[in-house]
């Protein structure tokens, strides 16, 4: 190859000696030359001392010279040209005018486009232009599209996301940028949303490239939002909860502003906010006590005035899931006795329970005394079984009999206890000699929601009983003991017995009713005797334990070493099964997100489990989207797959609050269902906030060294550039220059004329 | 049959027969049978008293109680059958085991009670020193200290506010507590020496310096404990506390 070829030299040592020899070398040519200095410090004549001197220097550069081996790099190398990144805010908020009663931003940019495309394409002598549209992502665009002056719909601005896109781009083509324009109105919503923070300023400071920022946008419309709702993702019913939003005021003088809070159509709380010309924000407390349990949507909503920029960001929605503080258990006893005992002390020590606890103590043949000398109080029937009864999440009956106590005519109270029940209620009646048939609860309607048959005459059992679970109950929440079937059937085998059962009839599935545990060493009417039983009744639920002891599985197992775990997550798990914890409910909707923004649809899992609570695989689902006045405005069908699971995705017809009712209906199963709700979103965050924020584009330029400018202006604003790359392309070669001889014999020529000089002026 | 014998008879006939037995159905897990710990001393020096406690039960409150007290042993395995455990002992009492003292501990963390009993009216010696020795090795965490006027035993069934037994040594209950709950409760008063009643129907021991009264206030007591055994603290439900100020005022 021609020398040609080559366009830039440099010098390059060839010696095969390390640094630190040559180092060395150096460090002993200088010494060479001190000491020559040194001898000559006696000789009086000058010219002498200083022609010795410069021999001597001169042979130790020589020798170091050639020590080095120098030699010239040619290179071949070529200057690559940079890019240049123009991007264009494509987000909702360059819908809003420039200023109030002006163009929208996204036309005064494409203004600007066509006006000065000219002017940036010129820069293509010196770097590669390159055109970009922006809003959540960023993606190459057609300048003549940029230029035109359509409306944007971007749901989102991430201005420091399209700077660092854009950037990324130089690893994939090599080629760096130069630089960058930006048109926006700076309302961004993603990473900047709060400003240019240190940490983003060291971002844009290490793209280590100038950014033009051209705002659009200089005054903010009027407009009046409800920018901001905090509020936790559920609550405690019958608690006060407050609801913290925030409202944003441009462009308004003193005015006041009724605020409401709406769940599904009906106003929950209210307020008024009394707005004062130079103040933006201002924070409403709306505090409210839900009064029942389940998920709604909740919306804060302030009205429209004349002239707003954007009516759809003047209400809010938001879901909020309402739940119990605690469940609210009535465990009334017909006498003390170890099974109640232990319950009790179960119950109370759960935080999430709220015990109230009947016993009865003392029986009308009892004699125990002057009644002021005893504690014992009158037993509240009409006002636990009647006015109380339906703020109880729970009533349990242990070993307790209605009949006794004539004066108190329980009985009448029956017939509400059943209604209770079917109407959303739990009831639980646990064996004794008092209970089911021996309590004579057979005729009466308490029949009508026991899982089991209670009639008189059946009897009870004095014998040791070691229960097994049904096919059921080894996927049933109540008498899920450890988790898997295998492990679950070990835990309840390794039980110790249970003494005695009140001996009932099981009622079919026809009839909602399920055992779980059975004693197959005692038959009734020809199948085992049901031990534990749950049952669907209505709308609530009931449960049968037909043992008095089942303080066995755990004062019992502690003793053989099992601990009382069995006992506690047993009743645990059935007291959230009766009360229909959500995590044990047979049919569940999880919607992806609680409010989706405009535009979006409604993402959601049905989870279906069979009646055994297994996974519900093939179970036909169907999901509707129900609006405030009950329409249904959208509908999806789908099929669990075999994890009982199955994806939806239902349209909104358009903004608002939303029910979710799901069914799932699997063959010889009945229908299962569900609820949820979920809200759509009036304005999403381009929406929400019509102000531009040119100082955040005005900072992003400074913390880049690059310019800021803002429309509309007339001429092309600066643009400033990195200074392009020289790229060498790798092509090299070395030419050595030590090897001359001259080199060497000038060496010679030094070393021997300080040797004869020396000589002749006496210096040995 | 000699005639002491015939009457022995007659009275535990009539005993059984005064018993109702609605519980029947379903065995002595269905009612408080007391289990009696049998120790190296004189682990049972009333011999009636259970029994006749037991009656009172019966004949004064729901409990559906046993006909009498079972002995146990602490290393027995069956002593989780009896939640509610009675120790009484009249002079020196042996230390128990570890393995017993483990199983003892371990009832009683579980949810059991257990009622400790001197028989002998003994303070600072005698069955007290070797009551209060195991009761320091049992609980080592929860010293016995003298339980509240106010605590929910006092008010459990009946309105107490003075102690019963056949002598008052100490005018005061004192327990031992696990999670807040009296697992232990001491009485130095000898209940069980006013409880105790011969087979002809007289009291076996005076009580005093009370008399009759200090009795009664001994089945009175004693009926709390058992109802505390199987309610706790019932009597402190919020809904009881009206009525109860009232008749205490």
């Amino acid at each position: 190859m021609p020398d040609a070829a080559y366009n830039a030299w440099r010098l390059a040592s060839l010696s095969p000696f390390p640094r630190w020899v040559l180092a060395l070398l150096a460090l002993a040519a200088a010494g060479a030359v001190a000491l020559a200095w040194r001898g000559l410090r006696g000789e009086p004549r000058r010219e002498r001392r200083l022609a010795l001197l410069g021999l001597r220097t001169a042979s130790a550069l020589l020798a170091l010279f050639l020590l080095l081996e120098p030699a010239v790099q040619l290179l071949q190398t070529a200057r690559v040209k940079n890019r240049l990144a123009v991007l264009v805010d494509r987000s909702r908020s360059m819908n809003f005018p420039v200023e109030p009663g002006g163009e929208p931003r996204a036309a005064a940019a494409a203004s600007f486009l066509s006006d000065h495309r000219q002017d940036l394409e010129a820069f293509s002598e010196r770097v590669n232009l390159e055109w970009y549209g922006f809003d959540r992502d960023v993606a190459p665009a057609d300048p003549g599209t940029l230029a035109e002056k359509l409306p944007a719909r971007g749901g989102r601005t991430d201005l420091l996301g399209a700077l660092k896109g854009v950037a990324a781009g130089s690893a994939t083509s090599g080629r760096r940028l130069a630089g960058a324009v930006v048109i926006s109105d700076g309302a961004d919503n993603a990473a900047l949303a709060e400003g240019l923070s240190p940490a983003a300023r060291a971002e844009v400071r290490a793209l280590a490239f100038p950014i033009t920022a051209i705002a659009v946008g200089s005054a903010a419309p009027r407009d009046l939002a409800v920018e901001r709702v905090a509020v936790d993702d559920f609550a405690f019913v019958r608690n006060t909860l407050t609801v913290e939003a925030t409202l944003q005021a441009r462009g308004f003088s003193r005015e006041e502003v009724p605020v409401v809070l709406r769940r599904e159509g009906a106003i929950v709380a209210q307020a008024k906010v009394h707005l004062e010309p130079g103040k933006e924000r201002y924070a409403v407390p709306l505090s409210f006590a839900p009064d029942t349990t389940g998920t709604f949507v909740f919306t804060v909503a302030v009205p429209v005035f004349p002239g707003e920029a954007v009516a759809e960001n003047n209400t809010r929605s938001f879901v909020l899931r309402v739940i119990r503080d605690r469940v609210r258990v009535l465990l009334v006893a017909g006498r003390p006795s170890w099974d109640e005992r232990f319950l009790r002390a179960l119950l109370k020590q759960d935080p999430n329970v709220d015990l109230v606890s009947f016993f009865i103590l003392r029986t009308a043949s009892d004699n125990s005394g002057p009644q002021e000398e005893l504690s014992l109080i009158p037993f509240p029937v009409a006002e636990i079984f009647g006015e109380q009864l339906r703020t109880f999440d729970a009533v349990i009956f242990v070993n307790f009999a209605y009949q006794p106590y004539r004066s108190l005519d329980i009985e009448r109270y029956l017939p509400g206890i059943r209604d209770y029940v079917r109407n959303g209620g739990a009831f639980a009646m646990v064996g004794g000699e008092q209970s089911f048939g021996e309590g004579h609860y057979g005729p009466t309607p308490l029949q009508d929601i026991l899982p089991v048959e209670a009639p008189e005459g059946l009897g009870t059992t004095p014998e040791e009983v070691r229960p097994r679970l049904t096919a059921e109950g080894r996927r049933h929440p109540v008498t899920i003991l450890a988790a898997g079937e295998g492990p679950n059937e070990r835990a309840w085998s390794a039980l110790p017995p249970v003494a005695g059962l009140n001996l009932t009839a099981p009622l079919g599935p026809e009839d909602g009713a399920r055992v779980l545990l059975e004693a197959p060493s005692v038959l009734v009417r020809g199948r085992p005797a049901p031990v534990v039983v749950v049952r669907e009744v209505g709308s609530g639920r009931s449960l049968a334990v037909t043992t008095d002891s089942s303080w066995f599985w755990g004062f019992l197992a502690a003793e053989e070493g099992l601990g009382n775990r069995a006992h506690q997550r047993f009743w645990n798990n059935a007291l959230r099964w009766l009360v229909r914890d959500p995590d044990l409910t047979p049919l569940q909707i999880r919607p992806d997100r609680p409010a989706v923004e405009p535009g979006e649809p409604v993402a959601l899992s049905v989870a279906a489990r069979g009646p055994d609570y297994g996974p519900g695989s093939g179970a036909k689902v169907v999901a509707e989207l129900v609006s405030e006045d009950g329409k249904v405005v959208a509908r999806g069908e789908g099929v669990a797959g075999a994890d009982g699971v199955a994806r939806l995705e239902l349209q909104p017809p358009g903004p608002g609050a939303y029910k979710v009712v799901a069914s799932a209906e699997r063959p010889g199963a009945p229908v299962e269902r569900a609820a949820a709700a979920v809200a759509v979103r009036a304005s999403g965050p381009e929406d929400a906030d019509a102000a531009p924020r040119p100082e955040l584009l005005r900072a992003i330029a400074e913390a880049s060294d690059g310019t800021f400018a803002t429309l509309p202006r007339r001429g092309m604003p600066e643009v400033k550039l990195a200074d392009p790359e020289v790229v060498e392309v790798g092509r090299r070669k070395d030419v050595p220059i030590w090897d001359r001889a001259w080199f060497l014999a000038g060496l010679c020529l030094t070393l021997g004329a300080e040797w004869v000089l020396r000589r002749r002026w006496g210096f040995w | 049959m000699r005639r002491r014998t015939f009457l022995h008879m007659a009275a535990l006939g009539a005993g059984a027969l005064a018993f109702p037995r609605r519980a029947s159905g379903f065995g002595d897990t269905a009612r408080l049978v007391v289990g009696q710990i049998q120790h190296g001393g004189r682990w049972n020096p009333r011999p009636t008293a259970l029994r006749r406690l037991c009656w009172e039960l019966m004949q004064r409150t729901s409990i559906e109680a046993g006909n009498d007290a079972v002995p146990v042993r602490l290393a027995s395995p069956r002593l989780h059958r009896h939640p509610m455990l009675y120790l009484s002992g009249d002079g020196a009492m042996p230390a128990f085991s570890e393995p017993e003292l483990a199983a003892l501990r371990r009832h009683l963390q579980y949810g059991g009670f257990l009622l400790v009993d001197a028989a002998d009216g003994s303070d600072g010696s005698g069955f007290d020193a070797s009551a209060r020795r195991e009761l320091a090795r049992l609980l080592p965490t929860s010293p016995l200290a003298r339980i509240a006027r106010e605590h929910v035993i006092y008010k459990s069934f009946y309105l107490l506010d003075h102690q019963g037994g056949r002598l008052l040594v100490k005018p005061w209950l004192e327990g031992q507590v696990i999670g807040g709950r009296l697992a232990v409760v001491y009485t130095q008063n000898d209940l069980a020496g006013a409880w105790a009643r011969g087979e002809l129907g007289d009291w076996e021991y005076d009580c005093s310096p009370g008399g009759e009264p200090q009795r009664e206030t001994a089945f009175r007591l004693g009926v709390n404990i058992a109802m505390y055994a199987l309610c706790t603290d019932y009597k402190d439900d919020a809904v009881h506390l009206p009525f109860i100020m009232k008749r205490r005022s």
